[in-house]
């Protein structure tokens, strides 16, 4: 960050980014409790502890955003600071997008539970797509953290593979119902949980997108990958 | 006199006597001339040493100290000197510097020196890779931007560090870290972190044991006493009766499976019962371990059998029989029927003698591989269940392994099948190569629909975090 003359600006500005991590951290100890309700069968602790945290992911996004609200009107940033305001607010918006889906993910989960068959798809195939959402988000984090671009040009390559991991699911599920239509109800909840997990990968994306943007001064957000290299690899 | 004032004197006094010389020889004009010029020279002289020192003094501070001549050659010598003894001092500081280093990168923890604001100050390597942090980036940086557990967070606020707190690691999902703040100095902290994913497993693993074994024997039992009270209170014709019976014979089969396989364990685990060492030939083993292999699948697999080179084997008979016969159950298990399973035997390079059974099932995905040869850990339980498995079977050949001084190696991979072998040591193997090469099991060539003979020897490479 820039140096201020006036400390206490300063003192805002990291106090908004310290905030946007810690809603972060919130949203990702959410993404474990998902990632148990697929491998766990019968936790209704853990359902339980998702709604008061999901509870816990709006309060803080509000907060944040009435933070930025206030440094804008007081301060009237320009610049970087603008920048990054403008950076934290959509990130504080797609932290709490992945919540509401973390939070139909565990919800979902029960009505899968008990058949054996979908039951391979929902332990290794959605939960490992569910992990790497997860270190998609972590690694957006800590870029967002360091403000490096490179770690965020990595999280924006990662997500090809969620997408990937998406249509495999999905095949797999058609080929199950078209041989049995009991697994019908069940495998469409886990099309849900599936969807959901790819909207994660999205909105980590989002995040990294805001990283180069706050960085780099440019947005990406419709570019390719390639472009965003380039971009990038400019001083 | 001191020096500095004998030497300095020199130059003056040679002017005032060539002054003196010259007033006498030549007259006032030409003395005054010399004595402007010599003063000249030696305020020259004095201004262009005090500029030395001082770029000197300006310089990096291991810039060389200049010479000098006349009077500065002592004031130079000196500045030298006290040069030389801070370089030293400073090198000494370092190394002290360096070896604490090095003692908090050698702790068996990570450690985590924390600002008055809570900012990433110093962190041994350890720490930055239990904590994901990379120093020279993240100095100045506040440790909540990465350490973002809320529990974390939480506990930093609330000021009360007399305990640590366990988290889950965001960097390694299903490892547990132990965090505590440790105050020092005026408002620093240090963070300690330890993996402390074993213990806590240690710890869940005492804890489902005993509610795993209650509900294990509940089920089949509610299921027994459900038939028990319907042949005590409705007329049944005979063939409902006996399907009755064969259920409940089915459940009583089970508790006993189970029952029989919580005393093998304990057998096992037991310090008054030392391994009952004998010799005997590997091939009737593999031979009996084949039929009832094919017994056990009743035809839905094809299954082989490969002894690459028969050996003479030391170690418990008994044991390693329940062992091998453990792998051959969980292979035809979990493989859907059509499958392939492979029974193999080898003998290393190394003098090591290899059994693998090798299927063609459902594989098990890499995070699941730790948590296998615990009591009643199963990554699929209806699957478990619903095929006869007691839950106890990996845990009884972890426990054999040990005491053979063995190793368990698993390869799987999900959907393509999975490689569980037991490697005895070489001091357990006799080779005996004239006694049998490739034997096959009777029939098992023609169930595989490939000679045994034509089987690829068995790679079953040793996975991280699998030996027991």
């Amino acid at each position: 960050m820039s140096d201020h003359t006036n400390k206490q600006f300063d003192a805002e500005m990291e106090s908004i980014r310290s905030g946007v991590l810690s809603m972060g951290g919130v949203v990702e100890q959410q993404l474990t409790r998902a990632i148990s309700a697929l491998e766990k069968e019968d936790d209704a602790q853990l359902l339980d502890a998702v709604g008061e945290n999901e509870v816990a992911i709006n309060n803080l996004q509000i907060t944040i955003d009435q933070q930025c609200a206030q440094i804008i009107a007081k301060r009237q940033p320009a610049a970087v600071d603008l920048r990054m305001i403008l950076t934290v607010s959509k990130i504080v918006n797609d932290l709490e997008r992945i919540g509401d889906e973390v939070k139909k993910i565990a919800y979902k989960a029960p009505e899968t539970y008990g058949n054996a068959r979908l039951a391979r798809v929902r332990y290794y195939d959605a939960t490992q797509a569910l992990g790497n959402a997860m270190s998609m988000l972590r690694l957006a984090l800590d870029a967002f953290a360091r403000l490096d671009v490179a770690a965020a040009a990595e999280v924006i390559d990662r997500d090809t593979a969620i997408d990937a991991a998406f249509a495999s699911i999905l095949r797999q599920l058609v080929s199950y119902m078209m041989e049995d239509p009991r697994t019908i109800t069940p495998a469409l909840e886990i099309v849900f949980i599936a969807k959901s997990i790819e909207r994660i990968g999205d909105h980590a994306k989002n995040i990294a997108e805001a990283v180069v943007q706050v960085v780099k001064g440019k947005d990406v957000r419709h570019a390719s990958a390639q472009e965003i290299r380039a971009e990038i690899a400019q001083p | 006199m001191r020096s500095v004032v004998r030497r300095g004197l020199v130059a003056p006094s040679i002017v005032a006597a060539l002054t003196l010389v010259t007033l006498v020889v030549a007259g006032s004009a030409v003395a005054l001339g010399v004595l402007a010029i010599g003063a000249a020279a030696i305020v020259a002289y004095h201004l262009w040493n005090l500029d030395q020192v001082t770029q000197w003094a300006g310089a990096a501070l291991d810039a060389p100290v200049p010479h000098g001549r006349g009077a500065w050659v002592e004031t130079f010598a000196a500045l030298h000197r006290r040069a030389r003894s801070r370089a030293a001092q400073e090198r000494d500081l370092r190394q002290v510097i360096d070896r604490f280093q090095q003692v908090a990168a050698a702790l068996p923890d990570g450690v985590v020196a924390l600002d008055a604001s809570n900012r990433i100050d110093w962190a041994n390597p350890r720490a930055q890779a239990q904590l994901g942090l990379d120093l020279a980036h993240d100095r100045g940086q506040p440790i909540v931007n990465l350490v973002r557990q809320p529990e974390f967070l939480r506990y930093l606020e609330a000021g009360d560090y007399a305990t640590a707190i366990v988290v889950g690691s965001s960097r390694d999902a299903g490892r547990m870290l132990a965090l505590q703040l440790v105050p020092f100095a005026v408002e620093q902290k240090l963070l300690m972190s330890r993996d402390v994913t074993e213990l806590e497993a240690v710890a869940r693993m005492r804890r489902d044991f005993i509610a795993n074994v209650s509900h294990e024997l509940k089920t089949p039992l509610t299921v027994i006493s459900g038939f028990i009270e319907t042949l005590q209170d409705l007329e049944l014709d005979q063939d409902q009766r006996t399907r009755f019976l064969q259920l409940m014979q089915e459940q009583a089969r089970n508790m006993q499976r189970l029952v029989a396989d919580l005393l093998t364990l304990s057998a096992l685990e037991s310090e008054h019962n030392p391994l009952a060492e004998e010799r005997f030939a590997i091939a009737p083993l593999l031979l009996e371990l084949s039929a009832d292999a094919k017994a056990l699948s009743r035809g839905q697999h094809q299954i082989a059998l490969d002894i690459g080179e028969a050996a003479t084997v030391q170690g418990s008979r008994d044991e390693l029989a329940s062992a091998f016969g453990n792998l051959v159950s969980n292979a035809i298990r979990y493989t859907p029927p059509g499958g392939t399973i492979v029974l193999a035997w080898r003998v290393d390079a190394d003098g090591s003698g290899v059994f693998a059974v090798r299927d063609t099932g459902i594989g098990i995905a890499p995070e699941y591989l730790p948590r296998l040869t615990e009591r009643f850990y199963r990554v699929d339980r209806s699957r478990s269940r619903a095929t006869g498995g007691t839950g106890l079977g990996l845990a009884i050949v972890k426990h054999v392994v040990l005491r053979h001084q063995a190793q368990l190696e698993i390869d799987s991979e999900r959907g393509k099948g999975s490689s569980f072998a037991i490697r005895l040591p070489a001091r357990r193997i006799e080779s005996a190569p004239d006694t049998g090469a490739r034997i096959a099991g009777p029939g098992a060539g023609e169930s595989a629909g490939q000679a045994p003979g034509e089987l690829a020897p068995t790679s079953t490479e040793a996975q991280p975090g699998t030996a027991p």
